[in-house]
Parts: structure tokens; C-alpha cells; sequence
């Protein structure tokens, strides 16, 4: 008994730790080869780019922890994003900014009502579903600006709003961040100080017993789809600051960033278990990667390869992990 | 395990909607004056459908032993490159053609390694290695399109065999017949049913489900390759974007075929149907002069419905049984 629960914490304690271990070293290997890293410009580069990413993320925690996937957050993104930055001549930026994350919130119960009622409570039913309906937001996106980018900068009326959002600072702190620090603490009290938190795990633990057991799977399942539309059209309209132009493809790839980030992070991939804090570490190596590998000319076809080989490995040894936990 | 019991009867549903979506397009289009039936286009038609019928022959056969392999486009991608920067640096085609083929089985091999024998889930894992081959095609053509230099590797697709057959509609028919053959006639593909069905009977019944499984991921690597190695010659270049949808388009034309994601249901000769389908349609919907982007939600809303009648099929089965 004794000898199973030292492997067992010794696999954990590895694991937990392999991420913070792969963040430092790689951190210590850039300051070394390249002094660059450690300047005060650098880190509020790697904090801004932190905004896009970690939203999608924290929202996608909550899918994966409810055993359901979610890629139809690229879709999400394009649309809010173009939408968002063509309204503001027309309606004002504070009406863009809520139509935007309607938008996001409307797309959202659009996955969850198409799952709910075509019962594909598999992980793999709802990759498909969701993948159409990012193909369907992508070209709703495509067909709304006639597949022409959307610039923020040639607004007529005051964006001032979204360039505090994009290039903003309160002390040394980017305003993204702050808006990153927020949605945290929502999300993570909801995940730990309500009743919907333990909805979520039960639901992605076994969704059978949990609905047997009373717990209302089916809003569960709403709820975690709302939250990811909208954390995905936050995300939309932080990258669309930060960038200044709005494209109608500009969302793809992000899934996929996003599902790795949650995964490396060590939320399971099998639901039931996880944490939207595990997400911040997962995004914020993410982050630090293509930020140390740009530093040290490392070209982004090489990262891609990277972030697939990451992304297998990761979900190798959770397994891996999870197997002798059974045992 | 309901829905065991209901799998044959929902089989014989699903089974039916693409042929029946098919014939519906093809009298749709005689009431409207375009190319259409022209023996140009059906003939174009069945040869631009040849490459995704040819990854989707092996991705059947994973999907019936119950797997996902989510890799094929960025195998197909990169055994293409492959084959071009091979053939470009002198090596012979065959030999060329033969790297890349065994390059696509190798990954198949990690792909089964990884999901059967250590017991991963196949859709991420396979997400994951897609995203690795599509960095490694950047890397080798630093993201830029690749012409062949050897004019003779066209003609392994171009070649047309009496003037009209072109050599990749012959490529895919024997693919077919081999994959058919395989799932239908073999004790292998009767083990993918067993295994697909249900994995620990099959395991109990003294199959290799290990070894098989495995060999069901090798087999789609290789046509994923084959199909890329086709699709460079065809076009004579190789170019890292090529294979970005492909794996989900194919997952979505063959649950259309009929083949279920539960897995042990479905055939090679289905997934034919569904992929032409879906062919059939993108074509029809061009010869109407459908702007490309509104064709593209459609196709979207499409893949949603199919895919959600497959669940909602199943969901009703289970509740009345």
C-alpha cells in the first residue's frame, strides 16, 4: 500500500512539476543565450501576449473539465472580431463591445443546443459538431466583410476603448492583463465556491451518474459552452486591440493552442478533473516558448512542430499518469 | 449497451442518405442549364475526389476497428513534399514514391503505438501529430509552394489510359477494391469489426486486438501517403497547406457514408459514397456559380447536420429501446 502511494505521488510530483521545470529551464537557457529576455519590454511583450490565449483557455477549462472539446473557438474568434471593429462607426465602441460578446455568448448556446439536442455527449461527437460550426463562423465571418480585413485604425468615430484594451498600461501592468485577472477570479470562483464548479467535474467525471444523481447535466453543458463563447469573444476583441486589424480567418489555430495550453496545463482530457489556475501555468509556458524560441531565431514552423510534439506528450504521460492511478 | 442492439437498425438509416442526397442533387441539377452533365466535369469530378478517397479508404478501416486518425492530412502533405524533394534532388520515382509511403506507415505505426498500446485518445493524439507533420511540411518548404523539376512525375497521376482514364482514378479504384477486399474478405477485416464492436469480447476472443488496432493506423498512414505522393504528382507541387482540412472533411464525408464513430459499423464502399457525395455537391453547388464563401457555410451547416442526424439517431434509438 505504502510503496503504491509513494510511485503514485512520485509520478504526480513529477508531472506537476515537469511544466514549472520546462518554463525555468527554458527561461534560464534564454537569459543565458539571449540578454534580451529578461528587459522590461520583453516581459510586458510575453504579459500582452498572454491576453488572446489564456481567454480562450480559461474558457475552454471549463469544457474539458465538463468531457466535452470545443473547436469552434477559431470561429468565434473571427466573427466577434470583425463584427466588432466594423460596428464601431455605426453604433459607438461601447455597443460594438457588447454586440461582440452577444455574439460570442448567441455562439456558444448555438454549440450547446446542437449538442444537447442531437445527444452527442461523446467528446468525439462534439469535436465534429463544433468544427462545423467553426467552419459555419468562419464564413459567416468571410461573407460579412467580403473577406477583406477590418481596420481598426480607420474607425471615424472614438476607439479609444479598444486601443487602452491593445496597448494600455494601469502602473506596469497592461490593461489586458487586468482584464485576463478578472475573468480569472470569476471563473475560478465559480469553479471552486459554486455549486455549478462540482456540476461541471461531476458532469465531466460520469455524465450518467451525475444526472442520475440529480445534477442538471444538460445546463451544465450550457453553461460551459456560454462561458467559452464568451471568454472566446473576449479574446477576439483583445487580439483585435492588440493587432489593430480584424480579419475574418484570424482565429485559426487558436483551437488548438488553446485545447494544448489546458492539457499541458494538466486539466484531463477525459473530463472530471482540472483547474483553471493548471490552465494559467499551461498558457503561460506556451506563451513563454514561442517567446524564448523567437529569442533564440528558432522559426515558427519549427515551434509548430513543437507545440504537436508537446501536445502529444502531454496527453501521453496524463495518461500514462491516470493508468497507474488505476492500478 | 442499448445501443448495441439499435447499431444495425440505425446502420440501415444512415446507410441510405448519401445515395439518396446524391440522386436528389443529380435531378436537382437537370432542371438547371449548366455544365453539369458533361462528360468533362463528371469525369473531373470523380478525378478531384480521388485523392480524399484514397485517404478516406484507410481512414474507414481505423474508424471500424473503433479508432480516429485525425493525422492523414498532415501525412498526406508531407509524404507529398517528401516525394517532390526527393525526385527534385535526382532520387528515381519509385524509389521516391516508396520513401514516402513508408514515411506515412511509420507515422501510422507511432499513431497505434501511442493510442493502442498506451492507451491514449486517438482524436487528440492524432490532432496533435497533424499539427507536428504541418510544422515539419512548413519547415521543408519553408512555407512556400514546391514544384517538381521531373516532368515524368507528373504522368504517375496525369497519365490518361486511353486518352480518357486518368492514372489517379486508377490509383483510387485499386485502393478501393484493396480496402473492400480487406474489410470484407479478410480475417483482419473481420477482426476490425470485432475489435470496432466491441474491444474487450474481441480481446477475450483471442484476437490480436493490439496488433491489429496498430495495423489499422499503418494502413491509413500508407494511404494518407499514397494519396499525397498523387496528389503532388497531379498537381506537380508540393505545398504545406494542402492537407489542413482534409482529415475533418474526410471524418465528416464518411459519417455521411454511414460509417459510425461508434466504431464496428461501416465499409470502404460507404465511405465511397459519402466522400463522392460531398464532392457531388461542392460540384453542383460551383456549376450553380454559388459565391465560394457562402458554399463554404453551407458545407459547414452541412457537416453539422449530417453529423448531428448521426447522434440524434442514435440518442432516439436508445431512448425507445
Amino acid at each position: 500500500m505504502d510503496k503504491k502511494i509513494t510511485t503514485q505521488s512520485i509520478i504526480a510530483f513529477a508531472r506537476n512539476n515537469l511544466i514549472i521545470l520546462g518554463i525555468f529551464v527554458l527561461a534560464i537557457i534564454t537569459t543565458f543565450v539571449e540578454p534580451n529576455f529578461l528587459t522590461v519590454e520583453n516581459l510586458q511583450n510575453i504579459m500582452r501576449q498572454f491576453g488572446p490565449l489564456i481567454m480562450l483557455s480559461l474558457g475552454m477549462t471549463f469544457i474539458i473539465m465538463g468531457g466535452f472539446i470545443d473547436l469552434s473557438v477559431g470561429g468565434i474568434i473571427s466573427l466577434v472580431a470583425v463584427v466588432t471593429v466594423s460596428l464601431i462607426d455605426s453604433i459607438g465602441q461601447v455597443a460594438a463591445l457588447i454586440v461582440g460578446i452577444v455574439i460570442g455568448l448567441i455562439c456558444g448556446l448555438l454549440n450547446s443546443f446542437l449538442i444537447i439536442k442531437g445527444g452527442a455527449f461523446k467528446q468525439s461527437e462534439a469535436l465534429f459538431l463544433t468544427y462545423g460550426m467553426s467552419v459555419v463562423f468562419t464564413a459567416v465571418a468571410l461573407i460579412y466583410t467580403g473577406a477583406a480585413p477590418v481596420f481598426l485604425t480607420y474607425s471615424k468615430t472614438d476607439y479609444s476603448i479598444f486601443t487602452a484594451i491593445g496597448e494600455g498600461f494601469v502602473g506596469p501592468v497592461s490593461v489586458s492583463f487586468i482584464i485576463f485577472f478578472v475573468c480569472l477570479l470569476i471563473l475560478y470562483i465559480i469553479e471552486s465556491k459554486t455549486h455549478i464548479g462540482r456540476s461541471i467535474c461531476l458532469t465531466g467525471g460520469n455524465m450518467t451518474a451525475a444526472r442520475l444523481a440529480g445534477i442538471p447535466t444538460e445546463k451544465t453543458i450550457v453553461f460551459i459552452y456560454a462561458v467559452s463563447g464568451i471568454m472566446a469573444a473576449i479574446g477576439a476583441v483583445v487580439l483585435a486591440s492588440r493587432v489593430t486589424i480584424a480579419s475574418p480567418i484570424m482565429g485559426k489555430g487558436y483551437e488548438t493552442q488553446a485545447i494544448l495550453a489546458v492539457v499541458v496545463g494538466g486539466t484531463a482530457l477525459l473530463g472530471g478533473k482540472g483547474s483553471v489556475l493548471r490552465t494559467v501555468i499551461g498558457t503561460l509556458l506556451i506563451i513563454m516558448m514561442s517567446n524564448c524560441l523567437n529569442l533564440l531565431g528558432v522559426t515558427t514552423y519549427i515551434q509548430y512542430m513543437l507545440r504537436g510534439a508537446i501536445l502529444i506528450l502531454a496527453i501521453w504521460l496524463d495518461n500514462r499518469k491516470q493508468y497507474s492511478e488505476g492500478n | 449497451m442499448n445501443t448495441k442492439i439499435t447499431e444495425p437498425i440505425k446502420n440501415i438509416f444512415s446507410a441510405q442518405k448519401a445515395p439518396i442526397a446524391m440522386l436528389l442533387i443529380f435531378i436537382t441539377m437537370l432542371f438547371f442549364k449548366t455544365p453539369f452533365y458533361t462528360s468533362y466535369n463528371l469525369i473531373d469530378l470523380v478525378n478531384s475526389n480521388s485523392t480524399l478517397l484514397i485517404v478516406a479508404m484507410g481512414f474507414t478501416v481505423v474508424l471500424v476497428a473503433g479508432g480516429v486518425d485525425l493525422s492523414v492530412g498532415g501525412v498526406m502533405t508531407v509524404s507529398g513534399i517528401i516525394a517532390i524533394k526527393l525526385i527534385n534532388s535526382g532520387v528515381s520515382i519509385p524509389v521516391a514514391v516508396l520513401v514516402s509511403i513508408l514515411f506515412g506507415a511509420a507515422i501510422g505505426a507511432i499513431n497505434g503505438y501511442l493510442t493502442v498500446y498506451q492507451n491514449t485518445e486517438p482524436f487528440i493524439i492524432t490532432l496533435g501529430m497533424g499539427v507536428l507533420l504541418t510544422g515539419v511540411a512548413q519547415e521543408l518548404t519553408t512555407a512556400r509552394p514546391i514544384s517538381g523539376e521531373n516532368p515524368a512525375f507528373q504522368n504517375l497521376a496525369n497519365y490518361k489510359l486511353f486518352g480518357v482514364v486518368p492514372a489517379l482514378v486508377l490509383v483510387m479504384i485499386v485502393t478501393v477494391i484493396v480496402v473492400v477486399w480487406l474489410l470484407r474478405s479478410t480475417s483482419f477485416g473481420r477482426n476490425c469489426y470485432a475489435i470496432g464492436g466491441d474491444y474487450e469480447v474481441a480481446k477475450y476472443s483471442g484476437i490480436n486486438v493490439l496488433s491489429t488496432k496498430t495495423l489499422t493506423f499503418v494502413i491509413s498512414g500508407m494511404t494518407a501517403a499514397i494519396a499525397g505522393v498523387m496528389l503532388s504528382s497531379w498537381v506537380n507541387s508540393g505545398n504545406s497547406t494542402y492537407g489542413d482540412q482534409t482529415a475533418l472533411y474526410i471524418a465528416s464525408a464518411v459519417v455521411v457514408g454511414g460509417t459510425s464513430f461508434a466504431g464496428g459499423i461501416g465499409g470502404a464502399f460507404k465511405s465511397l459514397l459519402g466522400v463522392m457525395f460531398i464532392g457531388v455537391l461542392s460540384n453542383a453547388f460551383n456549376m450553380l456559380q454559388i459565391d465560394s464563401y457562402i458554399q463554404q457555410m453551407l458545407l459547414g451547416l452541412f457537416i453539422v447536420g449530417i453529423i448531428w442526424l448521426d447522434c440524434y439517431a442514435r440518442k432516439v434509438k436508445t431512448e425507445t429501446v
